[in-house]
């Protein structure tokens, strides 16, 4: 323990973290580090604290130097990537030759006999022979490397087609999503604009003995006519079934409207018909699209203005 | 982490992201170290090439991206003028000069909106904050610096130490 305690004072940590040390140094210290929690701990406490110390020197380089830096990179890859650079002046220094467009086809054999007729030409026969051969290989070399590339090319090409139809896909669901996040948000700001309107009666309309957990609300303007519903808890419906909405005015019953799916789940208030004059509203179960007079045995909440 | 993984697969794209990671933080240090933007920049384009290709070597298991990025340019930058004063000469006057530029950096190219580095620097005292700088951004050794500024190696060490516990306090 003390003697960790004095490894760790004598300044070959921070020279670690500060890059200073030789690569044996660096590998022993490392080592230690791995057997020793506390050296450990304090490696990393020493180059986190340079880190931030970096860190906090920081300096945003312009947009104009971020392209030129991206840019660079970017052409150092091309520089440094496929040999097909270094093998094209090779082919361009051999073309020259005449020789080369008949050479490549001829058997040696025939070399050695036109060599035969052409005196002083053997000499310079042969080596011209043995670069055909090399040509040829370039030849075949640069081709194949025109067809890989190709390949890279059209490969690179679907994946970039790919990409862009994903990116559209995925700005598409966006602004459809933002669309409906908007649709969504005006709704709410008007009913929220409903509810704080002081012109509005809250009506509470409470359960029946059928239906003794069952609540909703309705908001009536007098003065506009305007009438809006807001569940709390209604019971699932049957099949074929939909709750409407009724006004009592003077016990004389007069259709409200149909509740819609999210209205009866509590999902949003619903705007419902105009209603002249009322001193009750009720909702009962009836089939889908409604009746001109309610079925009283279905009765489910009922409340007075 | 992903960007390390996409690097690791040559992922070209992820060099991009790469740079609006980190290049703020590397382009200070490396301005800090070299001095002139113009220097700076090419410093910048050094190294991130040379994190691109030299990738490989970077070991997850020993540290954090961050470290090892800003310790390639750190040292790109330290090479970079260390190879102009090696043709000035003498190896006395680079480093008063360094540490004179660095004073007059400091007083002058001081932005107020580097709360961190304000809030940093606050905390070092002077003498703490000399070697801490020659070491981080001077690239010299505890030994050199002690040499350097006619201090004995152990209170360099000791303040070296004393600088570093400071600013992992304000870390923690």
């Amino acid at each position: 323990m003390m003697d960790m305690q004095h490894y760790i004072e004598s300044g070959i940590l921070e020279e670690y973290a500060l890059g200073v040390l030789s690569a044996d140094e660096r590998a022993e210290v490392e080592r230690v580090a791995q057997q020793e929690p506390a050296v450990a701990r304090e490696l990393v406490a020493i180059t986190n604290a340079l880190d931030s110390y970096a860190a906090a020197h920081a300096v945003v380089p312009s947009s104009a130097m971020r392209e030129r830096v991206l840019q660079a990179w970017e052409d150092s890859l091309r520089e440094t990537g496929p040999t097909v650079a270094p093998a094209a002046p090779v082919m361009a220094a051999q073309s020259p030759t005449p020789r080369m467009a008949v050479a490549p086809a001829e058997p040696v054999t025939a070399t050695a006999v036109a060599a035969d007729n052409n005196g002083g030409a053997v000499v310079r026969q042969m080596p011209a022979a043995a670069s055909a051969g090399r040509t040829r290989w370039l030849v075949a070399a640069s081709i194949a490397l025109l067809l890989i590339s190709g390949l890279g090319n059209y490969l690179l090409y679907n994946r970039l087609r790919q990409t862009e139809s994903s990116l559209e896909l995925a700005q598409a669901e966006q602004s459809r999503y933002a669309a409906t996040q908007q649709a969504a948000l005006n709704e709410r700001d008007q009913q929220l604009a409903i509810l704080r309107n002081q012109a509005f009666q809250s009506v509470e309309l409470k359960g029946t003995p059928k239906a003794p957990e069952a609540l909703a609300r309705v908001y009536y303007n007098a003065t506009t006519k305007a009438v809006y519903v807001d569940v709390r808890n209604l019971p699932e419906l049957p099949e074929g079934k939909q709750y409407q909405l009724w006004a009592l005015d003077n016990g004389q019953p007069v259709d409200a409207g149909m509740l819609d799916m999210a209205t009866a789940t509590g999902d949003s208030i619903q705007q419902m018909k105009n209603i002249a004059s009322a001193q009750a509203f009720a909702v009962t179960v009836e089939d889908i699209g409604g009746k001109p007079a309610p079925t009283m045995s279905t009765l489910t909440v009922i409340g007075n203005i | 982490m992903l960007l390390v993984q996409r690097l690791r697969d040559r992922d070209e794209g992820a060099m991009t992201i790469f740079y609006d990671k980190y290049a703020a933080a590397l382009y200070g240090v490396i301005l800090r170290i070299v001095k002139k933007e113009e220097t700076a920049e090419d410093v910048l384009q050094e190294a991130m090439v040379k994190i691109w290709h030299s990738f490989a070597s970077y070991d997850a298991g020993k540290g954090r991206l961050f470290t090892w990025v800003m310790n390639v340019s750190r040292n790109l930058a330290i090479d970079k003028i260390r190879s102009k004063q090696y043709r000035v000469g003498s190896r006395t006057q680079p480093l008063e000069d360094s540490s004179a530029a660095m004073r007059l950096a400091a007083d002058t190219t001081f932005r107020p909106e580097h709360i961190g580095l304000q809030e940093m620097t606050r905390q070092l005292n002077p003498d703490q904050r000399q070697i801490v700088d020659l070491l981080y951004f001077g690239g010299f050794t505890q030994s050199e610096v002690a040499e350097e500024l006619n201090l004995p190696l152990g209170t360099v060490k000791t303040r070296a130490r004393a600088a570093i516990k400071v600013l992992s306090k304000l870390v923690r």
